[in-house]
């Protein structure tokens, strides 16, 4: 028997009122897998996303992780809703997310941001956490950093905490949702150096993004969404040098 | 001044009223406030309109129309409910607990509108941050909302008690005998209105420069991570 795929979507339904953002996604993700979702702006790339970890709550679809599905329910309005809400929130604590904005704790030290997660929600001893939160800083090059607050740091700077924050919890899956996208020009290389590291290392990462030199040379998969659905799939070699669907095509000459 | 000090148990009296006064009304209306708050942000629209109501009706009538009703219609209402189901015999709302309760439910109304507005300048994106991380709700409470709560909503807290602070002389209306009770009384006997009211003058003075100096304390404190702009 096989181990079960780390991820996996299947038939992922949201409506917002009555336009209808996602419709019907279905995705999986085996260990090690990084995949890139592309799509234009509206294509329901990021909302996808925040429906893994209910952010947003799908209409209809299931979450699989590790082959551990998210129990959903209804609720007496017929609304979707967590059937329980703490096998929910230990689901998500295995599904890291790194932001756009960062959304790092303005109140709270760089450290204080790392250690958060594994001290108070996972439980680690203080000494032991620190020690992780000291490697981790390390190793997105912010030791130096470990006091600041986040107002006194660059985006760049803040997005490679915000990613050693998500990577303290020891996540199965990342999930990155267009983590360059609010960055200066000249920053993007910094962050995209640390996730390409993280793709070495063999972590399970879903990577909604503008950067098609990323998803290119990084992902083992793209996805290109268009209004709502998987328009197109594959190994990124295949994908790009041979887009089949005119919207692709049209995707990727708008983006060169 | 030999005036002064013949009255000074009087002085010290009417001030520690007023500082008793001030303090239990404060627990009431933070208590009001974060109650309001919640229920003004709450998905629940019944507790939404209860909270709306609260704040309207008590912001938009003068304080002391309230204390004069909740003392004089206040006992007489709770005696005629009680004579009505025959739960209690006869009881006798104090002074204090009538103005600390008005004054309390008063300033309530906006605490309640300080503490929404706080909540709501938190950046959204930081409680997504911790949904994701897996944080319960009372954990993103304590830890996310709680200290930048306090942080958005100090400057307009400092505003709110230096008010109610003064609110409190208007206690002296329904006979409690606070600062301005004290000073007033002594000042009528001795005819020497002007030297009291002088007396109260700087003793208030004290009171809210000192909270000012220990509020800013306080500011420094929680506004760590905060750039001026």
């Amino acid at each position: 028997m096989t181990a079960p795929a780390a991820l996996k979507v299947i038939d992922l339904h949201k409506r917002f009122g009555a336009h209808e953002v996602i419709k019907g996604v279905s995705l999986e993700a085996q260990k090690g897998e990084v995949i890139a979702i592309l799509g234009a702006s509206g294509s329901g790339k990021s909302t996808f996303l925040r429906c893994i970890n209910l952010l947003e709550t799908p209409n209809s679809g299931e979450v699989w992780l590790a082959g551990e599905q998210m129990r959903m329910t209804q609720n007496r309005r017929g609304e979707i809703v967590p059937q329980d809400l703490r096998q929910v929130e230990g689901m998500r604590a295995r599904l890291a997310m790194v932001f756009q904005g960062f959304n790092l704790w303005s109140h709270m030290t760089v450290m204080e941001n790392v250690m958060e997660g594994p001290l108070y929600v996972q439980g680690t001893p203080p000494a032991q956490a620190r020690e992780k939160a000291e490697a981790l800083l390390a190793k997105v090059g912010l030791s130096d950093r470990a006091d600041y607050y986040p107002a006194h740091l660059s985006g760049g700077q803040q997005q490679r905490v915000a990613i050693a924050r998500a990577l303290a919890m020891d996540p199965d899956v990342m999930l990155f949702d267009e983590p360059t996208s609010a960055l200066d020009p000249e920053l993007v290389g910094e962050v995209l150096g640390v996730m390409r590291d993280l793709a070495d290392e063999g972590r399970t990462m879903l990577v909604v993004t503008h950067e098609m030199g990323f998803a290119r040379d990084v992902s083992t998969r793209t996805v290109f969404l268009h209004q709502g659905e998987v328009c197109e799939e594959g190994p990124p070699a295949e994908l790009f040098s041979n887009p089949q669907t005119p919207e692709f095509q049209a995707f990727l000459s708008r983006m060169n | 001044m030999n005036l002064l000090l013949e009255y000074q148990t009087q002085l010290i009296d009417g001030t520690i009223m007023t500082i008793t006064l001030a303090l239990t009304s404060l627990v009431i209306a933070l208590t009001f406030g974060l109650l309001g708050a919640w229920a003004k942000l709450s998905a629940n629209r019944l507790a939404r309109r209860l909270a709306g109501a609260y704040t309207t009706i008590v912001r938009g009538v003068p304080d002391l129309v309230l204390i004069l009703l909740v003392f004089f219609g206040g006992q007489v209402t709770l005696n005629n409910i009680g004579a009505a189901t025959g739960l209690w015999g006869y009881v006798e709302v104090s002074q204090f607990a009538a103005g600390a309760g008005t004054i309390g439910v008063i300033f309530g109304a906006y605490f309640t509108e300080t503490f929404r507005g706080a909540i709501m300048a938190i950046p959204r994106g930081q409680i997504e941050a911790g949904i994701s991380g897996g944080m319960r709700k009372s954990l993103i409470f304590r830890h996310i909302i709680w200290p930048q709560m306090v942080r958005f909503a100090l400057p307009g807290f400092t505003n709110n008690w230096l008010v109610q602070l003064k609110t409190t002389a208007l206690v002296s209306v329904i006979g409690l005998q606070d600062l301005v009770y004290n000073a007033f009384t002594a000042g009528r006997s001795t005819d020497q209105l002007f030297t009291f009211m002088a007396a109260a003058f700087v003793i208030y003075l004290l009171l809210t420069g000192v909270s000012d100096l220990l509020l800013r304390a306080v500011e420094r404190h929680y506004n760590r991570g905060a750039v001026r702009t």
